[in-house]
């Protein structure tokens, strides 16, 4: 064969790669209103910057009908490229070359990009699209997804590692999605569940939809599986361009410095208003943490889960933050099982990947009920506990009204480490509610009361006046200064610049033992 | 919503038997009560035989009123435990997504139980004062 022959060779090998699964499958993927591995590769990196790797990797399996059913590439496409001309890995596995499914070269193909990630320490981001283990290739299959496992876990808390459903992630495929930090779904087009339907029909009797059973709606609101749902494959790769405009690539490095435009010293006077006359009204969190951040952008994380309780990232005076926040307007804000999950979760990553952390506390306590206790929430609770006080990145706290007993110093008090805690002078900070401490102190006097109802109401108000208020931690140092609400963004940008230096190490050892 | 603990063969079955307030099948509901309380102290002495009886029976009750109920397929619960301070719709009233539906005091606060979707009341379960626990029946919606 002459040279030029040899070439042309070449590029007729790379065409039959770049096809996949061949024409047909191509078009019945694109009726299902999904787009092909390497379509969505372009959607998501910056243009004409993605390079690919092992596009002729095959399955070297010759069970069953493996060698007629095999294609270069072995369903998946990896490989390197930029996002906002930061670098980043990719695997996308392309559902038209054996349903996407996961044999031993393909997972090997994707090991391979994942330990370069790990190397040049940039985010890895794998699109799931697969049918799950390739059945014929038995055992290899599992050492395969056991090797993604591996080193997911190892990459935990040294790069970004994002999952994109995109198709169907079910049984062991969806491990790895799971232990990487964070999961974007799209509505009606991906789900992930351990079993289906049928074999739960089978076992259980019970009668379930896919979507219903692990859809994007499914695990943004009632598992807290995933963290971001997309209504298109395209908005889904915005989100995840978006995402990583906040994050650093890696543990070592700190999030992109943006300009942001935004005054650091902007007085925000709607803030001197924003909380009720009456503590037993509402009001939405979301407008103080939305005033306070650069130009109001809020990357939200975990919207539709476990919604008293908001965390996601923001930035001030162009620094990434992570902000956690109660929301009164949704079960009082109370800590329950479900948030203090949520929130740990996301006060680690930020930790792992040092990003400061910036809280706005509105709490009344724990969630009292059989239910809860049952389920675990001194466990749950512990979570967050452990997480703010584990993480020595900056810890800024802001007590805008409420404060109470255990969930006072569950969110990021003074107690647990915090470097700046700032109240408002709305804030109540107490061991219980007014109501609830003056009938255990008062218990007796009550009773023995001419007028109990009046009696109990004097003391309540009498405790209000003497313990409800941010005065008495002040005194103690155990809140740093009382701020008008107005100013709140001109201490926290001042506080965070303060931090830039913080240097806090913690004893040596090989992890701790967080209550799992 | 009333739970009950059954015994059979040493195995524990936890059966939620529930009324729906103001609905004509009340009638079976109450019976299932006394019928089915017994069940939970009878395994102390009894042998697991006549505990089986019970067994078969406190199921049924609970499955009827569900399956004959005009209550509306979408159900708002209570998210959390607390007593109802207000109501503020009525059956028949067309909602839109996110209206308020309700005001449940929990833990000290005036929580809005909002419209999970656009729809009209069907029926509303508890009245102004009540306690409710966390995932009892609030107000049922027809889309």
């Amino acid at each position: 064969m002459a040279t030029m022959d040899k070439i042309n060779d070449l590029y007729a090998r790379k065409q039959k790669a770049s096809l996949g699964g061949g024409e047909e499958r191509i078009k019945k993927q694109h009726e299902a209103g999904k787009k092909t591995a390497r379509e969505r590769i372009q959607m998501l990196m910056d243009p004409d910057s993605f390079v690919e790797i092992d596009a002729f990797v095959e399955t070297r399996s010759t069970e069953f009908d493996m060698p007629n059913k095999k294609a270069l590439g072995d369903g998946v496409v990896t490989g390197y490229g930029t996002i906002n001309g930061r670098l980043v890995f990719v695997a996308s596995q392309d559902f038209t070359v054996i349903g996407g499914s996961l044999g031993e070269m393909h997972a090997k193909k994707i090991t391979k990009v994942m330990d370069m990630a790990m190397k040049m320490g940039a985010p890895f981001i794998s699109i799931n699209d697969s049918g799950g283990a390739r059945i014929e290739e038995g055992i290899d299959a599992l050492s395969g997804f056991g090797e993604i496992f591996y080193r997911n876990t190892l990459a935990s808390g040294v790069i970004p590692q994002i999952s994109v459903i995109m198709g169907p992630c079910a049984g062991g495929a969806v491990y790895s999605p799971a232990i990487t930090d964070f999961i974007f779904m799209v509505e009606k087009t991906s789900q992930m569940f351990i079993t289906g339907p049928q074999v739960i029909k089978a076992v259980t009797g019970e009668d379930v939809t896919f979507e219903e059973l692990g859809g994007a709606e499914t695990h943004n609101t009632l598992s807290g599986v995933a963290h971001f749902k997309s209504a298109t494959e395209e908005e889904c790769m915005r989100d995840i361009r978006r995402l990583l405009s906040f994050l650093p690539d890696n543990n070592l490095s700190d999030s992109e410095l943006v300009n942001t435009n935004d005054d650091l010293n902007r007085i925000i006077p709607e803030l001197n208003t924003i909380i009720p006359d009456d503590a037993n009204k509402p009001y939405d969190m979301k407008q103080i943490i939305l005033s306070v951040i650069d130009n109001s952008d809020f990357l939200e994380v975990q919207a539709g889960y476990a919604k008293n309780i908001i965390v996601g990232f923001g930035r001030i005076n162009g620094r990434t933050v992570g902000i956690i926040a109660n929301q009164p307007q949704v079960n009082a804000g109370v800590l329950d099982v479900n948030s203090s999950d949520k929130a740990a979760r996301f006060v680690r990553f930020c930790d792992a990947f040092n990003i400061p952390l910036v809280t706005f506390t509105d709490v009344p306590g724990y969630l009292p009920g059989v239910g809860q206790e049952h389920s675990g929430i001194i466990r749950h609770g512990a979570k967050l506990l452990y997480a703010f006080s584990e993480a020595t990145v900056p810890k800024i706290n802001v007590i805008v009204r409420k404060a109470y007993g255990g969930a006072y110093i569950a969110m990021n008090s003074k107690h647990l480490g915090a470097d700046m805690v700032f109240a408002w002078p709305t804030a109540e900070i107490a061991v219980m509610g007014p109501e609830g401490a003056a009938n255990i102190i008062f218990k007796k006097d009550i009773a023995q009361a001419d007028d109990p109802v009046k009696f109990r109401s004097e003391k309540i108000q009498e405790y209000r006046d003497k313990f409800s208020n941010p005065y008495i931690a002040a005194a103690r140092g155990y809140v740093d200064d009382v701020i008008e609400p107005a100013r709140t963004r001109v201490h926290i940008a001042a506080a965070l610049e303060m931090l830039v230096s913080k240097r806090e190490t913690r004893p040596s050892k090989k992890h701790g033992n967080i209550p799992l | 919503m009333r739970k009950f603990l059954i015994n059979v063969n040493g195995h524990q079955y936890e059966v939620e038997v529930e009324e729906v307030g103001g609905v004509q099948p009340a009638a079976p509901v109450i019976p299932a009560a006394p019928q089915a309380a017994p069940a939970a102290p009878a395994p102390a002495q009894a042998p697991a035989a006549p505990v089986q009886a019970p067994k078969t029976e406190a199921p049924k009750p609970a499955a009827a009123p569900v399956a004959s109920a005009p209550a509306g397929a979408i159900k708002v619960n209570a998210p959390i435990p607390g007593t109802i301070l207000d109501i503020k719709v009525n059956p028949g009233d067309k909602v839109k997504r996110g209206d308020i539906l309700l005001i449940l005091e929990a833990m000290k606060m005036e929580n809005e139980i909002l419209a999970p979707q656009d729809g009209t009341v069907a029926a509303i379960h508890v009245s102004k004062g009540s306690s409710v626990n966390s995932g009892d029946l609030l107000v049922s919606l027809n889309g």
